[in-house]
């Protein structure tokens, strides 16, 4: 139970303060999910270095330095050379250079760490509390990018936990998020399905697999926008979702529009947001032409290089 | 023209501001609206509103003679539950506007969102763009007129009303059939669309109930009377029950309806006993003087709490499934022992809030009978998500109780066999939730308590959900809870039993470490003070009766509520049979029921030696089986007595 939004800045030239855009927006529907607050946030020029994120986990190693040893130690076993890292509250974060496969890398720091997220441009952030106590840890208003998707949590059927924060990303595949307001009720049948075609699954939420049912697709050659329709016929139950690439985000709702969504779109932008209050954020004083996405819909915006 | 900027100032405050304006007669704009929810909840007086820009969520909901003009777009619920007065939106629409409106014009100069006038009972909601899906879902009447296009499913399950679509109609929802127009009809329509400066358009289909669905195709078969020991006959396999049950079926051929409570043995509040040993209970005579009874229900969150002389209220039961004499009585009763009485759903009669010191009331997803004004006058607000004996069911009321005057109250077409939606139209998720109890708020200015009603089944999550949408109390009703009318397969089969219910009611707001921010209320099949104060025990704020209260007051249990031909004069609303019912002496009856629950709890709270209800603890339980041991975590100790009370009663 929760709110969304998506922001993409269409003109690739400009240097935009997605973060600071999404925090607003997120603030504006605060009020739908008070439990934990997140973004997926894409930076402009992908460096063809992969960025990590993960949490430290107090319950696992004993100190913070353990926590990063290992995984440091883990990600050279996988073959992962580390150029740049930082510590930012219950993160670590760190960019690398590596060669191979991102899902075998991915699987492969399963049993050592809790990866947040895995991308050339995406990072995401995610922790309990507001859009602006999370901004106050981890700095999301100094974000400049291109695009990127927020979520705000009502916590219902599991804990309030940093990790059961949305975004979600897709799990060994890089740069894929997902931010999702619903309930997919045939998650396990679709998990299963999944499974036995070797995906992984780090958590029990059915916004992962939204994004890993996704990213499969996109990887098998699939455009985003032929994803998503196939989604709306696979998945069941009440869902109204955002996803986001390295260079496109999209939306997809289920046929009986139960979980509410709303767009803006201009020369300049594309912004979708659970309620129109989130849009007006960055607009204040201006009545927006908007748009309701129609019940079992989908579309996808890129940006105009 | 006084301006409101809402950059500067907060809705709440407008809102106040607003309530203020409109006694005066000052017109009002409001600038920098910024699509925020709530704008003019609450005004029931002349005043024009002029939003500059786009509102959000329930603009103009719980209105009456306030007329409102929105530049731009609206979100969900535009003129929610409006009683008269009118709504122009320049742009867009979202969700269920016009939803569960009972007079009122709305008229939306754009699109609108699905499922449009949802549970609307009577005026005019007029949309010049396209509707979406299901406009007109399970309307009970009024007129919506779609320039555009319908939508699918329009007319979906309407009851009553009419809909008038110029453009393309989709496809007819279930139960609608297209009609044909009378001249005069479209005279009326294009005299509407005149005032409202929308071009005429060439003609219209028209849509109406095809009738189908809302009567049983057989009736409901007469019970032979056998007593409920027999009833609820758990010693023979075939017993009289399940025999009757097949012979019945096989001449009606679907589900039975019955009423009452559960018929099956549960594990229940019987199932513990007390630890201590009573010394003293039954040596004082003047016990109710010595303990501390009072309780407050409802001001954790600074509204104006609920006042109660001992820790139990009236279980919500509605004028409906009972006669409006027994309501009487019981709001009668209710008076004279200083608790609190609950409309339950179909809303509130005069004599009946009169006669109640405090009362609550309920707002269900047909919105029958809820309106702004009777919310005006209420001591506490309920929001009815589901019940203990049938949760997550919607009610039925037999064609036989939907009398006249009971349809009136409700704002329904009389004689229908009355189908209330299980679900609210605005209320899909936890998220909605929270909006619409804000709504709430900003209607009663903060000062009234608002509860939830929650049948127990996932009580874990619900209850956490309950607790961070900021209800004040919760009213958590396990399943051995009675009803009206249900189908006898769910009352004994689905939910979950009362003392389960509040253990892990607890549990779950222990775990978010939420045990002070909501009270808990417990019922569901509690039979007397004993089962009172075991529930406190357990960690219950306060509980409420239901089935007793209407036994104390004459109910012989027959378990044919649902047939409204009730021999007593409760459960009916014949005038015939209610005139054996005598208000004044069954609501001293009542009181007097209430009054001996109140010297139990008093009692056996002196007896395991405290002198205030709230110092009653778990430590002070014991499990009398291994399964409620089980279930509640308290030691089995079966030698504990739990016949301490009558040697106390004994005694007097």
């Amino acid at each position: 139970m929760c709110g969304i939004a998506g922001l993409m800045y269409r003109k690739s030239s400009q240097d935009f303060k997605t973060g600071e855009a999404l925090i607003r927006m997120l603030d504006g529907c605060q009020h739908r999910g008070p439990d934990s607050t997140g973004f997926a946030l894409y930076s402009p020029e992908p460096s063809g270095r992969l960025k990590l994120r993960f949490f430290i986990d107090s319950m696992v190693e004993p100190t913070v330095e353990s926590s990063i040893a290992t995984i440091r130690k883990r990600l050279i076993e996988l073959g992962a050379s580390i150029e740049d890292e930082s510590h930012a509250w219950d993160n670590y974060n760190v960019t690398i250079h590596y060669d191979g496969d991102v899902q075998k890398l991915s699987y492969g720091l399963e049993q050592t760490a809790k990866v947040i997220s895995i991308g050339t441009s995406l990072e995401i952030v995610k922790d309990v509390g507001s859009a602006y106590d999370v901004d106050d840890r981890y700095h999301v208003n100094k974000f400049h990018g291109t695009h990127g998707l927020g979520h705000v949590r009502l916590a219902t059927e599991s804990d309030v936990k940093p990790e059961a924060a949305h975004p979600f990303w897709a799990t060994g595949f890089a740069d894929v998020a997902i931010v999702h307001n619903g309930q997919i009720t045939n998650y396990w049948k679709m998990r299963r399905r999944l499974e036995q075609r070797g995906f992984v699954f780090t958590t029990d939420n059915d916004s992962e697999l939204i994004a890993v049912y996704l990213a499969d697709k996109l990887a098998n050659g699939a455009q985003l926008q032929d994803a998503l329709s196939t989604s709306i016929d696979d998945l069941d139950g009440t869902f109204s979702f955002l996803v986001s690439t390295e260079d496109e985000i999209g939306y997809a709702k289920d046929r009986l529009a139960a979980k509410p969504m709303i767009m803006y779109e201009d020369d300049d932008l594309v912004a979708i947001a659970s309620e129109e209050v989130s849009l007006n954020r960055l607009f204040p004083g201006r009545a927006l032409n908007t748009h309701e996405p129609a019940p079992g819909t989908y579309a996808t915006w890129s940006r105009s290089i | 023209m006084v301006s409101l900027d809402l950059a500067e100032i907060s809705v709440r405050d407008a809102n106040v501001q607003l309530r203020a304006l409109a006694e005066t007669g000052e017109d009002v704009e409001i600038l920098n609206p910024d699509a925020r929810h709530h704008i003019g909840v609450g005004l029931t007086a002349p005043i024009n509103v002029t939003v500059k820009g786009s509102a959000g969520y329930f603009c103009a909901g719980l209105t009456d003679q306030a007329h409102f003009n929105i530049s731009h777009n609206v979100g969900w619920g535009v003129g929610d539950n409006m009683y008269s007065g009118s709504v122009i939106v320049g742009g867009n629409a979202g969700a269920i506007p016009g939803v569960a409106i009972r007079g009122a014009e709305i008229v939306i100069k754009g699109n609108m969102g699905s499922r449009a006038g949802q549970v609307m009972k009577a005026g005019t909601l007029c949309c010049a763009g396209n509707a979406n899906f299901m406009a007109g879902y399970m309307m009970y009447g009024g007129t919506i007129i779609i320039i555009g296009d319908s939508g699918e499913r329009v007319g979906e399950d309407m009851s009553s009303g009419e809909i008038f679509v110029a453009g393309r109609v989709q496809d007819l929802g279930s139960d609608a059939m297209l009609t044909d127009l009378e001249q005069t009809e479209i005279e009326g329509i294009n005299e509407f669309l005149d005032r409202y400066e929308i071009k005429a358009p060439k003609g219209f289909s028209k849509i109406i109930n095809a009738g189908k669905k809302l009567r049983y195709g057989s009736a409901e078969m007469p019970v032979r009377s056998i007593p409920f020991h027999s009833f609820s006959g758990d010693s023979e396999y075939w017993n009289p029950k399940i025999q009757e049950d097949i012979a019945i079926k096989a001449q009606s051929g679907r589900y039975r309806i019955r009423g009452y409570g559960g018929a099956r043995p549960l594990p229940h509040l019987s199932d513990i006993g007390f630890r201590k040993h009573f010394t003293s209970a039954s040596i004082d005579r003047d016990v109710i003087k010595k303990v501390y009874m009072a309780t407050e229900i409802g001001g954790i969150n600074g509204a104006q709490p609920l006042r109660l002389s001992m820790p139990v209220m009236i279980a919500p039961m509605s004028y409906g499934a009972l006669s409006r004499s027994t309501k009487y009585a019981i709001a009668m009763a209710s008076a004279m022992s200083g608790i609190a009485e609950n409309t339950g759903e179909g809303g509130m009669s005069d004599a009946q809030r009169d006669a109640a010191g405090q009362l609550i009331f309920q707002c269900l997803g047909g919105r029958l009978g809820w309106n702004i004004h009777d919310i005006r006058r209420a001591d506490a607000l309920e929001i009815y998500i589901s019940q203990g004996a049938k949760p997550g069911l919607g009610g039925q009321l037999m064609a036989k109780k939907v009398t006249p005057e009971l349809a009136k109250i409700r704002g329904i077409p009389s004689g229908i066999d009355l189908r209330s939606p299980s679900r609210h139209p605005d209320i899909l998720g936890a998220d909605d939730l929270v909006i619409k109890v804000e709504e709430f708020r900003e209607a009663t200015g903060y000062q009234v308590p608002v509860s939830v009603k929650l049948g127990a089944g996932r009580i874990r999550d619900d209850i956490k959900i309950a607790s961070k949408d900021g209800f004040d109390f919760v009213e958590l009703d396990g399943m051995q809870g009675s009803t009206g009318a249900g189908s006898a397969e769910v009352i004994d089969n689905v939910g979950i039993p009362t003392l389960p219910a509040i253990i892990e009611a607890i549990e779950a707001l222990e775990e978010i470490d939420a045990r002070d921010k909501i009270q808990l209320v417990l019922m569901g099949g509690l039979r007397d003070g004993v089962d009172a104060i075991k529930a406190l025990c357990l960690g219950a704020d306060a509980v409420a009766f239901g089935t007793s209260v209407i036994v104390a007051g004459g109910c012989i249990s027959c378990m044919q509520c649902h047939v409204g031909q009730c021999v007593t004069g409760i459960a009916t609303q014949d005038p015939e049979h209610e005139k054996r019912y005598q208000p004044t002496v069954e609501a001293g009856n009542i009181h007097r029921f209430l009054e001996s629950v109140r010297w139990q709890i008093a009692a056996i709270t002196l007896a395991l030696g405290y002198d205030n209800v709230r110092h009653l603890n778990r430590g002070d339980l014991v499990a009398l089986t291994p399964e409620a041991a089980n279930i509640t975590g308290l030691p089995y100790e079966p030698v504990a007595t739990d016949s301490v009370s009558l040697e106390a009663g004994a005694s007097l």
